[in-house]
């Protein structure tokens, strides 16, 4: 009875929904950290975080601790407010997306009628906060930084756009929700139309890529020539923000990507419960996300020059063309539009 | 509530419109803009559109208010007096009667859209679908929106034209 009357609630239940996702969702992306500081370190031959605990699981506690009892230091000829509202609203920014990420049927914060274009709002809302940062350091690395992170942002953010229209086309919805259950009757976008669903899903994901700042695409942060861009004036726990976003959105951008092209919760053996199918989502959510880290140390930063040509002279028109393909697909499948 | 509701997005619509006009820094201003954009989608949510909402967030918080910021990034404010960053009105010439012109062919425009419209409206004009506004946009009123499109095209155009002082 009880769990019915929470999930039945008006307000009860996206208030249970949001404190059970996000908390799941941080605490992962605390040990991703950990989990991606040992990958790296078994893939260059070292051992990574040893010390603290059992092969090191308990570092991220120990980081979070150190992170808070630093001291925040706000630099003299820096714009005060704004330096210190700019760390909070990139976070917020990236866990509000989380709102509309169907994780199975019934375990969702909201069902939005306009889903995906929220959590695409959201992605270009976030370069704002990231700009302030640059900006209110009163520091050129920074602001560099910042700059760099706009320029990168609001370009890659085209093809991000056009590409997750493939999606949307092809189902007729911008609803998360709606886009999975049409997988699940007619087969996984990265499968069909033959061709078209699986470039669109290499163009989302490397776009992806690029909004969340991760390498290669890391120009903004470039420790090599901008010592860290943004958060070089940061200090204590408005300097573990940051990362602590670009984890979370690194680990939504896998849940958005498995969602919109590699069927969400839809899979075989696990129905009928009310956790159907989380099972699914999580693991290709895991699987996009480790694949990323992997990526992260496997590959060299782009130039900044690189990137830009890289968006505007190939992933643009390439995206635009799988929009063009996609509607063509449907008009002719599908008799009259 | 829902009074409440729209007294509030009203009031931070307002307010930071009114702050993006006054404030001397012209960063702030702009933030400030972008502050009273993001209350307009709220009013917009309160209105149950929610497309025009997150269309209000993605193109004119994300894309046109980061335009502005390249735009106040990328030009020279030494001569504005005072330090970088920083307006002032003195270098420039003073032409109040334009603004309060433009403000008023604004309201004279939205006042009578207003008084034209037949309130209350009926329910079923009230649908603000994403569905129907693809049909109304794509459909009824494609020859305006493409003549929209040409237009922004123009006014691209013009603005590249007047920024560069010498061809290549």
């Amino acid at each position: 009875m009880g769990m019915d009357f929470v999930m039945n609630h008006v307000w009860l239940r996206p208030l249970f929904m949001s404190v059970l996702v996000v908390t799941a969702v941080m605490t992962t992306c605390a040990w991703s950290i950990w989990f991606e500081r040992k990958l790296s370190a078994r893939m260059q031959n070292r051992l990574g975080p040893t010390i603290v605990g059992p092969a090191g699981l308990l570092q991220p506690l120990a980081d979070a601790l150190k992170m808070l009892r630093k001291e925040i230091l706000i630099p003299r000829d820096a714009d005060p407010w704004l330096f210190r509202l700019a760390p909070p609203l990139v976070l917020f920014c990236t866990v509000a997306a989380l709102a509309v990420v169907p994780w199975s049927e019934t375990i969702y914060i909201a069902d939005l009628d306009v889903g995906i274009l929220w959590v695409l709002a959201l992605a270009g809302l976030m370069l704002l906060p990231i700009w302030i940062a640059g900006w209110a350091s009163n520091n050129k690395y920074a602001l560099f930084g910042g700059m760099r992170a706009v320029a990168q942002g609001i370009s890659y953010e085209i093809p991000l756009l056009l590409s997750a229209m493939v999606p949307v086309i092809l189902a007729g919805s911008l609803n998360l929700k709606d886009i999975v259950r049409f997988q699940h009757d007619h087969g996984w976008f990265v499968l069909w139309p033959p061709g078209i669903g699986l470039v669109a899903f290499v163009v989302f994901f490397v776009t992806s890529l690029a909004e969340a700042n991760r390498i290669p695409f890391d120009v903004p942060e470039a420790e090599s020539e901008l010592i860290a861009g943004i958060s070089v004036e940061y200090t204590a726990m408005n300097l573990g923000l940051f990362p602590m976003a670009e984890y979370v959105h690194t680990l939504i951008s896998s849940a958005v990507a498995a969602t919109l092209f590699l069927g969400g919760w839809d899979g075989p053996f696990f129905d009928a419960t009310w956790y159907d199918g989380v099972v699914w989502m999580v693991l290709k959510t895991g699987v996009l996300f480790v694949f990323i880290y992997v990526l992260r140390w496997s590959l060299v930063r782009f130039r900044s020059d690189q990137l830009m040509y890289a968006c505007w002279v190939w992933l643009l028109p390439l995206a635009l063309g799988l929009v063009g393909a996609a509607a063509v697909w449907v008009k002719l499948t599908q008799g009259q539009g | 509530m829902a009074q409440l509701a729209f007294g509030l997005v009203a009031a931070a619509m307002l307010g930071s419109g009114l702050l993006a006009v006054r404030s001397r820094n012209l960063v702030h201003a702009v933030l400030w803009l972008a502050v009273s954009l993001i209350a307009t989608a709220a009013a917009y949510v309160l209105l149950s559109a929610p497309f025009l909402a997150a269309m209000q967030i993605l193109l004119y918080t994300g894309g046109v208010v980061t335009l502005m910021l390249f735009g106040v990034m990328l030009t020279d404010h030494r001569h504005d007096g005072g330090a970088p960053g920083r307006l002032s009105n003195d270098s420039a010439p003073q032409r109040p009667w334009l603004g309060a012109f433009f403000a008023a062919a604004l309201f004279g425009v939205v006042a009578a859209a207003l008084y034209q419209t037949p309130l209350p409206v009926p329910a079923a004009a009230l649908d603000a679908s994403t569905a129907r506004l693809g049909e109304l946009v794509l459909g009824d009123h494609l020859v305006a929106f493409e003549a929209i499109s040409v237009l922004l095209l123009a006014a691209l155009l013009g603005a590249v034209a007047l920024a560069r002082k010498t061809d290549p």
